[in-house]
C-alpha cells in the first residue's frame, strides 16, 4: 500500500494569486478524483506533486520520499500527464515513447520494445506507431500522453484533465486502463467533469481558491446532502429574487427556463421539489458558498 | 483605404519599442565610431575628417546590411500581422481593396524600415558635437555637415536598399507566412551580396562587381576608389556613373518582385496541401504482453539517457528546414568563394589544402555563428515550444544530462557542416586536377582552429539561454557576447585572450611550418576555455528551469535544495581544475611572457621619444667590419648570437659613450674594452655604454655583442614567427641592438601624436641640393655603417640548411649539427638575413654566377620558372646597368606568416604564399614570379650598389628603379605591345587608390617619402611611360651613368636631384615638360574619346575620325586639382578587336587644345579607338579613353 501525505501546502504566485492555501490530504492506492472549477489550484497542486513547482511552505511525502527534498527519487516512481501535452515535430509515437521509456529507467532494449508496443496497443495507436506525432489529432496526441504516463512501473500517477479532447469511446478505454493500474498504485485525476469522478473514484477532493473544501468519498458527500436539495423551474425575471431569498447551489437552463437547485435544511415550500442530490450538487454546494448565480 | 493601412502600420510600430531600440542601436554604433579613437572604421585617418561625407556614406552603406535584418522584422510584421493574430478571415471577408491593403502595408513597412538608419546621421551628428566638447577628439578633426550627404544617402542607399530587401521579404512572408523564412530571405540577400564580392576580387571584374551588388556598397566603393582626402571630405555620393546604374538595376529588380508578389497575392486561402491519410489495411495480429520491467537508474541508464537525448535533439535539427537552408547557403558561399577569389594580378594559387582551409574557415565561421546562436535557443526552448517540457521535466534524469546532450548535438551540427566543407574542398581539389590532398591537415586544422572553439561556444550559448531564460533575450545576449564584447575589450584596451571567449593564438597552417609556433599556446587556451565552458554547463545544469518558469533567484534556491549530492564535488572539482589551468595560462602569458597592449605601446613610443629624442644626434662610431656567429636551435626555438664588430670614430669629435637601442627579449650583452654600462632602461630599451677613455677621431676598436633568444612557455599570441621549427628567418636588426636613438619607434600619425602632446613628425628630411649631415647617412643603415665586409658562421639542426649572405666558404658537421661559413665577396650594405629550414635546392650557373633556389619539397612546380626569371634579370641588368657584384643569387622560401620578398646582398627570401604555389600554367596571364624576382634582383643594383641619402626622394632610385627594371625584363619577353598594359593597370590602380589613403601629404615622385603607392605604383607607371616617350636606351643610360658615379661610394650619398641631372641630359627639349609634370609635380590627365567613326574608302582602306577631349591637372598634396594648359604628346590608336589585343594603328600626336579632331587612314576594319591606348598616362577614369568605332553615317 502506497501513501501520499500532503501537509499544509501553500503557494502564492508573484502576482499575488494564492494558488495553494494550506492544502492537506492523505491519499492511498486507488483512483483519487480532484474536482474544482478553473483556477481552483488543481494544476498547481498536481505540478507541485510532480516536482515541477516549489511550494512556499508545507510538505509532501510519498511513502518515504520527501517530494521537495528528493525530487529525483520521486520522479523515478512518477507517471505524469500535464494538462497541456504536446509532442516533438517529426518524431513518431514509437520513437517518442522509446525515448521516454529510457528516461524512466527501462534500460533493456527488448523490454522497452515490448512495453512500448503493449502501451501503444492499449491506447489503440499501434497501427500508427511509425507516424510523426505532429500529424496526430488532439485526441491521438492525448493518447500518446496517456501511454507515456504508464511507462515504467510508476507508483504515483498524476493525470491533469486527461479526457479533454477524447471522444466517449476513447474516454471509456482510458478509464478502464486507469482502473486497471489504479488497484496497485495511487492515481490522482483532476477534472472539472463531475461524472468522471462519480464513475471512477472511490475517494475525492474538491478544491476551490487554493483550498480543499471537501475530502472524502463521493457517496459520503452525496449522502450528507440527502434531503437538503430542492429544485424549481423559475422564470428568468424572478431569478434574482430567488437568489436573494434562498441558498442557491446552482442554476442552469432546462428547456429554455432556469432550473435552480437550492440548499435548505427544511422544505422551502413555494413549489420547490426535493431531489436526490447528485455529485454536481455537492460540487456546487462546496464551491458556491456565497450562493451566487453562475 | 491605402492611407488607412499605411498609417496604421506606422502608428502601430511607433507604439512599439522595437523601432526605437533599432534606431538607438545604430545611432550608438555610429556615435561610437565617430567619437571614439579606439574604433576605426570608415577610414577617417590622417587628413580625412571623422564626419567626412565619404565616411558617413561608408557608415550608411555598411549599416544598411544591419538595417536589412531590422527591415525583415517590419516587413514580416506587416505581411503576417493579420495571420498571426488570426484576424485574416474576419478582415478579408470585408469589402476592402487588395491594392490598398497590399501597398498600404508595404509602404508603411518601407518607411518604417528606413527610420532606424537615420540613426547613422543622428549618431554621426551627436558624435561630432560630443567628441570635441568632452575633449575626446580635437575639434579640427570634424568638418561641417552637408544636407546633400543626408539626402543623397537616403535616396541612393537607405530607401532603395530597404525597398529591394523589402520586396523580397514581403513576397516571401506573403507566400510562406513564416517568420523564420522571412529572416532566411534577408540572409539570402546578404548572401547574394557576399557571393557577388567573391566573384569579383580582381580589378578586371570591377564593373561586374559594382553592378551585381544588391546594396550598392561595392558600387560606391568603386565609384569612390580614387577619392583623394579632400574629395572624401567634401563629396557626397551622386546620382551618376556605375552607382546610378547599380541603383536602377536593383530598384527595377525589387519592383518586379513586388509586382509579381502583388499579382500572386489573394485574400482567399490558397489550397492548403492536405495530406491524404493512408489507411493501414493490415490489422496487427501481434500479441501484446506487458513484460516484467527491470527499472534501472544506475550508471548505464545515465549513458543511455544521454544517447537518447542526443539523438532526439540532433535529429530534430538535422531535419529542420532552417538548418537545411543554412547548410545550402554555406555550401554556395564556399563554392563561389573557391571559384572566385583572385589573389594578385588576376592570378590564383593551386588549390593547396591550406588555401582550402583558409576558404573553409572564412566561410564557415559566419554560418557556424548563426547556427550556434539560433539553434542554442531552439534546443533549449524546444521542449517548451513543443509543450512536452512538463513530461520530460518530470522524468528522473539529471538536467545536466539533457543539457550536455543538447550541447553535444549543437557541436555535432558544426562537425557535420565542417565535414561537408571538407568534402567540398577535396572534390574541388580533385576537379582541378590537384592530387596532393592532405586529409590529416583538413582534420587537424578543424580540430585545432575550429572544433574546440565551436565546442566552447556551444556550451556558453546553451548556458546563456538557460540563465537568461528567454529565447529572444538569449539571442540578443549571445550576439552581444560575440560582437559587442570584443568592441568593449578594445575600448578598455584589454587584449588578453583570457577574456575573449574561445580566443587563442593563431594556428595558421603553412606547408613549411605546419601549424606553427602558436599551437601549444592555442591548445592551452582551448583547455582553459573548454573547462570554462564545462563549468558554465555545470552551473546551467543546476539552474536549468524544470517545470514552471521561475526567476533566477528562485532557481538558485531550488538548486540549493534539489541538486544531487555528487553534483557539488563535480562543480567544485571542475572549478578547481579550471583555476589551476587559469593560473598556468596566466603565468605563461602575463608573467613569463608579458606583453603590451596597443595603448601601452603607444604610450611607450611617446615616452621613448620624449626621453631619448635628445640623443638623436650624439656622435656615434660606425661599424666597418662584422663577424657573426649564430647558433640556431629551430626545434627549441632558441638562438645564440655573437657578433664581433670593428667600430671606428669617423666623426671629428671625441666619442665618450655609445648609445644602443636594445630589445630585452634578446638580453644583449656587451664586451668592450674600457667601457661600462652607464645607463640602462630595459623597459623602453635604451642603453648607454660609457668609455673610460673617449674614442678619438680615427680610433678603431673591437666590440663584441652577444645576445640570445630563449623561448619560454607560451604567449598571449602566436609568438615569434621568425624563430620557428622550419623556416627561421631573422635579420641583423632583429637579433642585435642598433646603434643610437631609433627614430623608427616614434609615433607617426599626426592625430595620435597630438594625443601625446607631440608635434607632427617630419616624415623625412627635405630634399636639398647641397646637403650636409643628411647626405652622410643613407636611409637604410641610418649612419650606423656604410659598405662593409662581413662574414657569418651559422649552425643549425642536422636536418636543416642554414643560409646567410655571401659565398659559402666552409661547411662541417659537429655534435650532430650543421655548420656553415659565409663571407660576402664585395663590401655590401650591412643588411643580413639568417635563414634555416629543410630545403631542396635547385641550381643553375649563369656566366660564373650560381643561381640557387631553396624551396620546400612540396613546392617544386614553379622552380624552373624562377631560375629563368633570375637568369633573365641578370642578363638584362648586367647589360644595361653594370656588373653583378656577388657570386650567387639565392631565392629562399620562408613560411607564409608574411607575404613579401626582400633583397639582402645576393640573397632573397621569398614568401611561401605568393609565387611558389601560384598557378602560372596559362602563359598569357601576368606572371607574378617574374615580377617579384626581377624586382628583388633589381635591388641588387638599386639599393645595394647605390642607395639614397636619408631624405625625400631616396626610395625613387631603389623601389621605383627596381619596379622599372622588373617591367623592362617582362617587356623583353612579352609578345605583344598590349601585354604590358595588363600589368601596368595594377600599378595605376595602386597609385590612384594609394593616394586616397594618404594620411599626411602626397609628394611628387622625386620627393617621395617612402610612400609605397608613389615609389612602387607611380614610379613604375612614370618610368615605364618615360622609356616609351624618350626611348629605353636613354632612360637606361641615365640610370647607368648615375649608378656609375655613385656605386659603392662612401658618403655623401646621392639624392634624387643627382639622378635628375643625368636624366635631364637624355630628355629632348620637346619633352622636357615631362620632367616637371611627372617627376616634380603631381600631374593627372583626363582624356576621353567623345566620338569615333570610320568610313570605308574606295581603295579598300578605312578613314577614321576621332574627337578627343583632353585636360591636364595639377594636384596639391591633399588632392585639390587645378586645370593647366595642355600641350602634350599623347598616343591615339585603333584596335581591330574587342579584346584590345591587336593595336592596328598608333600615333603620338600633339594635343594643344582641350577638344581636338584627328583623321587618318588604316588598312583593316577598325573596331575600337583609344586615346593613350597603352595606358601610359595617369588618368583617373581610363574607361572613357576607349570607344567602339562606328561606321560614319554619311
Amino acid at each position: 500500500m502506497h501513501k501520499l501525505i500532503i501537509k499544509d501546502l501553500s503557494k502564492t504566485y508573484a502576482n499575488g494569486v494564492k494558488a495553494l492555501d494550506g492544502v492537506s490530504i492523505e491519499i492511498e492506492n486507488g483512483l483519487f478524483g480532484l474536482l474544482g472549477p478553473n483556477g481552483a489550484g488543481k494544476s498547481s497542486l498536481m505540478r507541485t506533486l510532480a516536482t515541477l513547482q516549489e511550494a512556499d511552505s508545507g510538505s509532501a511525502k510519498l511513502n518515504d520520499i520527501d517530494i521537495f527534498k528528493q525530487p529525483h527519487e520521486l520522479r523515478q516512481v512518477l507517471g505524469y500527464l500535464p494538462q497541456e501535452f504536446g509532442v516533438y515535430p517529426r518524431i513518431s509515437a514509437e520513437q517518442l515513447l522509446n525515448h521516454l521509456a529510457i528516461l524512466k529507467g527501462i534500460t533493456k532494449t527488448s523490454e522497452r520494445k515490448e512495453v512500448v508496443k503493449y502501451l501503444l496497443n492499449k491506447v489503440n495507436l499501434y497501427d500508427q506507431r511509425k507516424k510523426s506525432v505532429k500529424g496526430f489529432s488532439g485526441g491521438m496526441k492525448q493518447r500518446v500522453g496517456i501511454a507515456q504516463t504508464l511507462l515504467g512501473n510508476p507508483k504515483l500517477i498524476i493525470v491533469d484533465e486527461p479526457t479533454a479532447g477524447l471522444d466517449p469511446g476513447e474516454r471509456n478505454r482510458f478509464y478502464n486502463l486507469l482502473a486497471d493500474v489504479g488497484k496497485e498504485v495511487i492515481v490522482i485525476l483532476s477534472t472539472h467533469i463531475v461524472d468522471d469522478v462519480r464513475e471512477l473514484c472511490t475517494k475525492m477532493a474538491i478544491m476551490n481558491e487554493g483550498r480543499i473544501v471537501y475530502h472524502g468519498s463521493p457517496d459520503d458527500a452525496m449522502n450528507a446532502l440527502q434531503g437538503k436539495v430542492y429544485q424549481k423551474i423559475v422564470s428568468r425575471e424572478t431569478l434574482d429574487t430567488y437568489a436573494e431569498q434562498y441558498q442557491i447551489i446552482s442554476n442552469k437552463m432546462v428547456g429554455g427556463k432556469p432550473l435552480i437547485h437550492v440548499y435548505s435544511d427544511t422544505d422551502p415550500q413555494n413549489d420547490f421539489e426535493q431531489v436526490k442530490p447528485n455529485l454536481e450538487d455537492v460540487f456546487f454546494s462546496k464551491i458556491n458558498t456565497s450562493h451566487q448565480l453562475v | 483605404m491605402f492611407k488607412h493601412f499605411f498609417l496604421f502600420e506606422i502608428k502601430n510600430a511607433l507604439k512599439q519599442p522595437m523601432i526605437y531600440i533599432f534606431l538607438g542601436l545604430l545611432a550608438l554604433l555610429t556615435f561610437g565610431a565617430t567619437a571614439s579613437d579606439n574604433i576605426q572604421i570608415g577610414g577617417s585617418v590622417g587628413n580625412v575628417l571623422r564626419n567626412a561625407p565619404h565616411v558617413i556614406t561608408v557608415y550608411t552603406t555598411v549599416m544598411t546590411i544591419f538595417g536589412l535584418l531590422m527591415a525583415a522584422a517590419f516587413y514580416n510584421n506587416a505581411a503576417l500581422r493579420d495571420f498571426s493574430n488570426e484576424f485574416n478571415e474576419i478582415l478579408f471577408s470585408t469589402p476592402l481593396k487588395k491594392s490598398s491593403y497590399f501597398f498600404g502595408r508595404f509602404c508603411g513597412a518601407l518607411l518604417l524600415s528606413t527610420i532606424p538608419l537615420l540613426g547613422v546621421f543622428l549618431g554621426a551628428a551627436l558624435g561630432s558635437i560630443a567628441a570635441p566638447l568632452f575633449g575626446w577628439i580635437d575639434a579640427d578633426r570634424f568638418g561641417s555637415f552637408y544636407l546633400e550627404t543626408f539626402t543623397n544617402n537616403y535616396f541612393l542607399f537607405i530607401l532603395p536598399n530597404m525597398f529591394i530587401a523589402g520586396s523580397v521579404i514581403f513576397a516571401l512572408a506573403n507566400i510562406w507566412k513564416s517568420t523564420v523564412i522571412s529572416f532566411v530571405g534577408a540572409l539570402a540577400i546578404i548572401m547574394g551580396y557576399i557571393i557577388s564580392g567573391n566573384l569579383i576580387s580582381d580589378i578586371d571584374n570591377e564593373t561586374l562587381g559594382a553592378l551585381s551588388d544588391t546594396f550598392g556598397i561595392r558600387a560606391y566603393s568603386i565609384y569612390s576608389k580614387y577619392y583623394t582626402p579632400i574629395e572624401k571630405n567634401t563629396l557626397s555620393p551622386g546620382f551618376s556613373g556605375l552607382l546610378l546604374w547599380n541603383r536602377l538595376i536593383w530598384i527595377s529588380f525589387g519592383g518586379i518582385i513586388l509586382l509579381a508578389s502583388y499579382l500572386n497575392f489573394s485574400f482567399q486561402e490558397k489550397n492548403k496541401r492536405i495530406k491524404k491519410q493512408e489507411k493501414s489495411t493490415e490489422k496487427s495480429t501481434e500479441k501484446f504482453i506487458l513484460p516484467v520491467l527491470e527499472i534501472d537508474f544506475g550508471r548505464s541508464s545515465v549513458w543511455l539517457q544521454f544517447k537518447s537525448f542526443f539523438l532526439m535533439n540532433f535529429l530534430s535539427i538535422v531535419k529542420n528546414v532552417t538548418f537545411r537552408i543554412l547548410f545550402l547557403f554555406s555550401a554556395i558561399l564556399l563554392i563561389t568563394g573557391l571559384i572566385g577569389g583572385f589573389e594578385y594580378y588576376g592570378l590564383q594559387s593551386y588549390p593547396l589544402t591550406y588555401k582550402l582551409i583558409d576558404d573553409i574557415d572564412g566561410n564557415a565561421s559566419l554560418f557556424v555563428i548563426i547556427i550556434l546562436v539560433f539553434f542554442s535557443g531552439e534546443l533549449i526552448w524546444r521542449d517548451r515550444n513543443s509543450k512536452i517540457h512538463e513530461v520530460i521535466d518530470a522524468t528522473p534524469h539529471t538536467s545536466l544530462i539533457s543539457l550536455a546532450a543538447k550541447t553535444l548535438s549543437l557541436i555535432s551540427l558544426t562537425v557535420l557542416l565542417q565535414l561537408f566543407f571538407i568534402f567540398c574542398g577535396v572534390v574541388y581539389q580533385l576537379v582541378n586536377g590537384y592530387f596532393r590532398i592532405e586529409l590529416e591537415v583538413y582534420f587537424l586544422d578543424f580540430f585545432y582552429a575550429n572544433f574546440l572553439a565551436y565546442a566552447i561556444w556551444s556550451g556558453v550559448m546553451i548556458t546563456i539561454q538557460v540563465l537568461v531564460n528567454n529565447k529572444y533575450i538569449g539571442y540578443f545576449v549571445s550576439i552581444s557576447v560575440i560582437f559587442i564584447w570584443s568592441i568593449v575589450l578594445e575600448i578598455f584596451d584589454v587584449s588578453s585572450f583570457m577574456l575573449t571567449i574561445a580566443a587563442g593564438p593563431s594556428t595558421l597552417y603553412s606547408d613549411m611550418n605546419a601549424f606553427g609556433p602558436g599551437l601549444y599556446g592555442a591548445m592551452m587556451f582551448n583547455l582553459y576555455w573548454i573547462l570554462f565552458s564545462i563549468l558554465c554547463l555545470l552551473i546551467a545544469g543546476a539552474l536549468w528551469n524544470r517545470g514552471l518558469r521561475s526567476s533566477l533567484k528562485d532557481r538558485l534556491n531550488i538548486a540549493k535544495k534539489q541538486v544531487p549530492r555528487n553534483y557539488k564535488p563535480l562543480i567544485f572539482g571542475t572549478a578547481f581544475v579550471w583555476l589551476v589551468v587559469t593560473g598556468f595560462v596566466f603565468y605563461n602569458t602575463q608573467i613569463l611572457n608579458p606583453y603590451k597592449t596597443s595603448d601601452e605601446y603607444e604610450q611607450m613610443a611617446a615616452d621613448y621619444e620624449k626621453q631619448y629624442k635628445k640623443y638623436q644626434n650624439v656622435p656615434l662610431p660606425k661599424i666597418v667590419d662584422a663577424k657573426y656567429s649564430i647558433d640556431l636551435f629551430p626545434y627549441e626555438r632558441n638562438v645564440d648570437v655573437k657578433a664581433v664588430f670593428k667600430i671606428v670614430n669617423e666623426t671629428q669629435v671625441q666619442i665618450d659613450s655609445i648609445h644602443f637601442n636594445i630589445d630585452k627579449d634578446w638580453s644583449p650583452a656587451f664586451d668592450l674594452p674600457n667601457a661600462e654600462i652607464v645607463f640602462e632602461d630595459k623597459e623602453m630599451g635604451y642603453l648607454i655604454l660609457g668609455f673610460d677613455e673617449p674614442m678619438l677621431p680615427g680610433d678603431t676598436i673591437e666590440m663584441i655583442v652577444t645576445s640570445q633568444y630563449i623561448s619560454k612557455g607560451f604567449k598571449n599570441g602566436r609568438g615569434s614567427t621568425s624563430i620557428i621549427n622550419n623556416g627561421t628567418f631573422l635579420n641583423n636588426f632583429e637579433i642585435l641592438p642598433s646603434l643610437g636613438y631609433d627614430e623608427g619607434q616614434e609615433l607617426s600619425e599626426k592625430n595620435t601624436r597630438k594625443k601625446y602632446d607631440l608635434k607632427p613628425k617630419i616624415r623625412m628630411p627635405k630634399l636639398e641640393a647641397n646637403c650636409g649631415a643628411n647626405c652622410m647617412r643613407n636611409y637604410l643603415s641610418q649612419g650606423a655603417s656604410d659598405y662593409i665586409n662581413f662574414e657569418t658562421t651559422i649552425s643549425t639542426a642536422s636536418d636543416q640548411i642554414a643560409i646567410a649572405p655571401g659565398s659559402l666558404t666552409k661547411y662541417w658537421e659537429e655534435k650532430g649539427r650543421n655548420y656553415y661559413q659565409y663571407k660576402v665577396d664585395h663590401p655590401s650594405q650591412h643588411f643580413m638575413s639568417f635563414i634555416s629550414a629543410k630545403y631542396e635546392v635547385a641550381k643553375r650557373k649563369w656566366q660564373g654566377i650560381d643561381i640557387e633556389i631553396y624551396y620546400d619539397a612540396k613546392h617544386h612546380v614553379n622552380i624552373e620558372m624562377m631560375l629563368d626569371a633570375v637568369e633573365r634579370s641578370l642578363a638584362y641588368y648586367t647589360e644595361n646597368f653594370g656588373p653583378y657584384m656577388h657570386k650567387q643569387c639565392r631565392i629562399i622560401e620562408f613560411p607564409r606568416y608574411a607575404t613579401f620578398a626582400q633583397a639582402f646582398p645576393g640573397t632573397m627570401p621569398y614568401s611561401e604564399a605568393f609565387g611558389f604555389v601560384v598557378n602560372l600554367e596559362d602563359e598569357t596571364e601576368n606572371n607574378v614570379i617574374d615580377a617579384v624576382i626581377s624586382h628583388e634582383m633589381a635591388h641588387q643594383w638599386w639599393a645595394h650598389q647605390i642607395v639614397g641619402a636619408n631624405m625625400q626622394g631616396a626610395t625613387m632610385f631603389s623601389e621605383s628603379f627596381a619596379e622599372y627594371s622588373a617591367l623592362m625584363t617582362m617587356k623583353s619577353i612579352s609578345k605583344t605591345p598590349m601585354k604590358m598594359r595588363e600589368f601596368l593597370k595594377y600599378d595605376h590602380n595602386r597609385y590612384l587608390r594609394g593616394r586616397g589613403g594618404e594620411i599626411e601629404a602626397e609628394q611628387p615622385l622625386y620627393k617621395v617619402e617612402n610612400q609605397s603607392y608613389i615609389h612602387y605604383g607611380k614610379g613604375a607607371v612614370i618610368l615605364y611611360a618615360l622609356q616609351d616617350y624618350i626611348g629605353e636606351e636613354k632612360v637606361n643610360r641615365a640610370m647607368q651613368g648615375f649608378l656609375e658615379e655613385y656605386k659603392y661610394q662612401p658618403p655623401p650619398y646621392p639624392t634624387s636631384l643627382d639622378f635628375m641631372k643625368y636624366l635631364e641630359k637624355e630628355v629632348p627639349d620637346s619633352l622636357q615638360y615631362l620632367i616637371t609634370d611627372w617627376f616634380k609635380e603631381i600631374t593627372l590627365y583626363d582624356n576621353r574619346m567623345t566620338s569615333a567613326v570610320y568610313a570605308p574608302l574606295e581603295n579598300g582602306k578605312f578613314e577614321v575620325t576621332l574627337e578627343i577631349e583632353s585636360y591636364k591637372m595639377r594636384a596639391d598634396s591633399l588632392g585639390n586639382e587645378t586645370k593647366i594648359a595642355i600641350h602634350d604628346w599623347i598616343d591615339i590608336g585603333v584596335f581591330t578587336d574587342e579584346e584590345e589585343e591587336q593595336l592596328l594603328y598608333q600615333k603620338r600626336v600633339l594635343i594643344d587644345q582641350e577638344h581636338m579632331n584627328f583623321t587618318f587612314e588604316v588598312d583593316s576594319l577598325p573596331m575600337r579607338a583609344a586615346i593613350d591606348p597603352r595606358m601610359l598616362l595617369i588618368d583617373r577614369i581610363y574607361d572613357d579613353n576607349i570607344k567602339d568605332i562606328k561606321m560614319s553615317e554619311l
